[in-house]
């Protein structure tokens, strides 16, 4: 998978391009937006951008590239922690914002939500460790053995699966099964999710987050 | 010091009462002169009406009493004597003193001559008067106590005092209603700033008040410009520190990072990871300063406060933590119920930033942090509760303090968070307390602020 970092401050460009790098992804480096701009006509799954970029700042480009009908996921990297910042980022269209000092570990993380979640539009499909879940065709696949879920399980997952990385709420759970179920309590979507752990096995792990929600994680942080 | 008010009524009423009492002591005296003169005249007169009364008969001088009975009251004294000093009628008494003043050249005849005199007792006005008969010039003395006299005076006084005394008072009432009033434009001005939030800048309209004060408000609506000025140089310049030293940071640590993972790291993995806790702690403590300085009441300016829903805040914050606290091994949870209050949201993102990381710093490997919001009433508040070892009351009012550190939390953190914390209450008015949580375990930090619809 290969992504474009627009940094300029060397120290961080040097470390950031490795560390992808040993997380598997391609990296190519742009030091500016207009040097950032030339090498987005070709291909990349996910652009990182860094905002407080010399000249031509990195909202204006990211503003550019959306205006351009570029829908590439983009994570907008920052020094500045205003919130005004954060607004503008993600009202121009930014998919995520991290703010320095951030961990490797954690970027690579991101970087790679954000490409399967914009690879789930096109294909439907997440692979996700050992396993494959296909939205479209509404299958689900552990170390290529077909799984069989409830509807209720599936709408679970797939709930889990669109924000993968991210915290779902159980009040955005119930939502889900709002169709399906009458009577729905909170109870409800945890027995849905203990079912749904035993039959997913040790493949992934939802993460239940106390008071808030689940978050569906990949086994390690393997390399993709 | 003292009002303008109270110094008005200072230098204005005694002036005035002064001004009062000259005005009655000379009303006094004229009314006093007045008197005599009407009494000593009406006296004249009756010592005129006597002599009208004297007669010659036989060659000789004589007076009636009976038909002149009618000019004498009752306590009138009188005596007429004849031209060689011998007493034609009346009260011999009054020939000594009258004979004295008889003699005296200046008189003329017909004019009358005053003065006051003891007898029997008591003090007497006396009045002569010379009238000039075809054998001689008579002298008519009369005479009357003052007692009448001085009675009328009294009532005149008395009179007087009334009236002034009223004047008096009526004019302090006016002079009282005038302050009052004349400075009530003052009052206005005040409650008009007072109503301002301190921090909460704003112009007072110049044309608006008096002449007196648009010199006081020209520099006042100029102080306030200045502050302003200076609360968004501040603002940019943590904007700008925050650049410059985030970036650096970043990139050593995330050189670290990856030299921690070279094959031969393991060898110097005590010194690396010394130098990456030490770089973190930069990083954090920077991160602290331009907080604290963030929530400076020059630099947290209300204009830009709005409605804050807690929830959510909560909500994305744990979402951003919970990996930090999986890593230390702690439970981290939300109990969020809806609640909004009027606020900055990136100083509420501070406030509980500081909160959780402080109760992830000292919670115990196995322990829970758990961040709530609630309504309750007229007050929502923000509350992060942990297991751990908890603050005891008497260090409760010192971990505020800027750079206190809890005995024994050597080494974590420098001592900022509950700082931020409190300031950034401060700010929203909020009121930030400490206490213990469930069964008496651990801390319970609870920040409660006025609640909005």
């Amino acid at each position: 998978m290969r992504i474009l970092l627009i940094e300029d401050d060397e120290l961080v460009a040097d470390a950031v391009v490795r560390g992808l790098t040993l997380a598997g992804f391609t990296v190519d480096h742009a030091a500016s937006a207009e040097l950032g701009r030339a090498a987005l006509a070709e291909h990349f799954d996910l652009a990182v951008i860094d905002i407080g970029l010399p000249g031509a700042d990195g909202l204006t480009l990211l503003a550019a590239l959306r205006g351009e009908g570029r829908t590439m996921p983009v994570l907008m990297l920052t020094a500045r922690d205003t919130l005004a910042d954060k607004i503008r980022a993600f009202n121009l269209g930014a998919d995520d914002f991290l703010m320095k000092p951030f961990e490797q570990a954690e970027l690579a993380a991101r970087c790679r939500a954000l490409i399967r979640r914009a690879s789930l539009s096109p294909s439907g499909i997440v692979r996700l460790g050992r396993l494959t879940i296909d939205l479209n065709g509404h299958q689900l696949q552990v170390d290529e053995h077909p799984v069989e879920l409830t509807r209720r399980e599936w709408l679970v997952l797939e709930t889990l699966a669109h924000n993968l990385g991210r915290i779902v709420t159980k009040e955005r759970l119930m939502q889900a099964l709002a169709g399906w179920e009458q009577d729905l309590t909170p109870n409800a979507v945890e027995t849905h999710i203990s079912r749904l752990r035993g039959k997913l096995g040790s493949a992934v792990q939802i993460r239940a987050v106390r008071g808030l929600g689940y978050r569906l994680d990949e086994v390690g942080a393997a390399p993709p | 010091m003292m009002t303008v008010r109270r110094r008005l009524l200072l230098l204005l009423l005694p002036a005035l009462a002064l001004l009062m009492l000259i005005g009655g002591v000379v009303d006094y005296r004229v009314a006093v002169v007045t008197t005599r003169n009407a009494y000593d005249r009406a006296l004249a007169n009756t010592a005129l009406a006597l002599a009208a009364n004297i007669q010659i008969e036989d060659g000789r001088l004589r007076f009636s009493r009976a038909r002149a009975s009618g000019a004498l009251e009752g306590s009138t004294l009188y005596a007429i004597w004849g031209p060689d000093h011998q007493l034609i009628s009346g009260t011999p008494q009054l020939t000594a003193t009258a004979a004295a003043t008889a003699a005296s050249p200046s008189r003329n005849a017909g004019r009358a001559g005053y003065r006051d005199t003891q007898l029997q007792g008591q003090s007497w006005r006396v009045a002569d008067v010379t009238a000039s008969t075809a054998l001689g010039a008579v002298l008519i003395v009369v005479a009357e106590t003052q007692e009448r006299r001085a009675h009328t005076q009294q009532v005149m006084l008395l009179g007087k005092l009334l009236v002034d005394f009223a004047e008096l008072d009526l004019t302090l009432l006016l002079v009282w209603v005038a302050v009052y009033y004349g400075l009530r434009p003052l009052d206005r001005l005040t409650a008009q700033i007072e109503r301002q939030s301190p921090r909460e800048l704003q112009r007072i309209d110049e044309s608006q008040v008096p002449g007196e004060l648009r010199s006081l408000i020209v520099t006042f609506n100029r102080v306030q410009e200045l502050l302003h000025a200076a609360a968004q140089a501040q603002q940019r310049f943590v904007a700008d520190a925050a650049h410059q030293m985030r970036t650096p940071v970043a990139g050593l640590l995330a050189q670290l990072e990856l030299l921690l993972q070279e094959p031969g790291a393991a060898a110097l993995s005590t010194q690396l990871g010394a130098l990456q806790r030490g770089i973190q702690q930069l990083a954090r403590s920077a991160n602290q300063l331009l907080a604290l300085a963030r929530a400076e009441p020059v630099a947290a300016l209300h204009e830009n406060f709005q409605p804050v829903a807690l929830k959510p805040l909560i909500e994305e914050l744990v979402e951003r933590y919970v990996d930090r606290a999986d890593k230390v091994g702690i439970d981290l949870g939300a109990e969020a119920h809806a609640a909004s209050v009027r606020g900055d949201t990136g100083l509420l993102e501070d406030l509980l930033e500081n909160l959780v990381d402080n109760a992830l710093k000292y919670a115990p490997r196995g322990g829970h942090v758990t961040v709530r919001s609630a309504r309750d009433g007229a007050v929502a508040y923000l509350e992060v509760e942990d297991d751990g070892p908890g603050i005891p009351d008497a260090e409760r009012a010192r971990v505020r303090e800027r750079f206190y550190r809890l005995p024994g939390s050597a080494g974590i953190g420098c001592g900022l968070g509950l700082a931020i914390v409190d300031e950034i209450a401060r700010v929203h008015g909020a009121a930030f307390s400490i206490g213990s949580g469930a069964g008496g375990r651990g801390a319970r930090m609870r920040v409660r602020f006025s609640a909005v619809a």
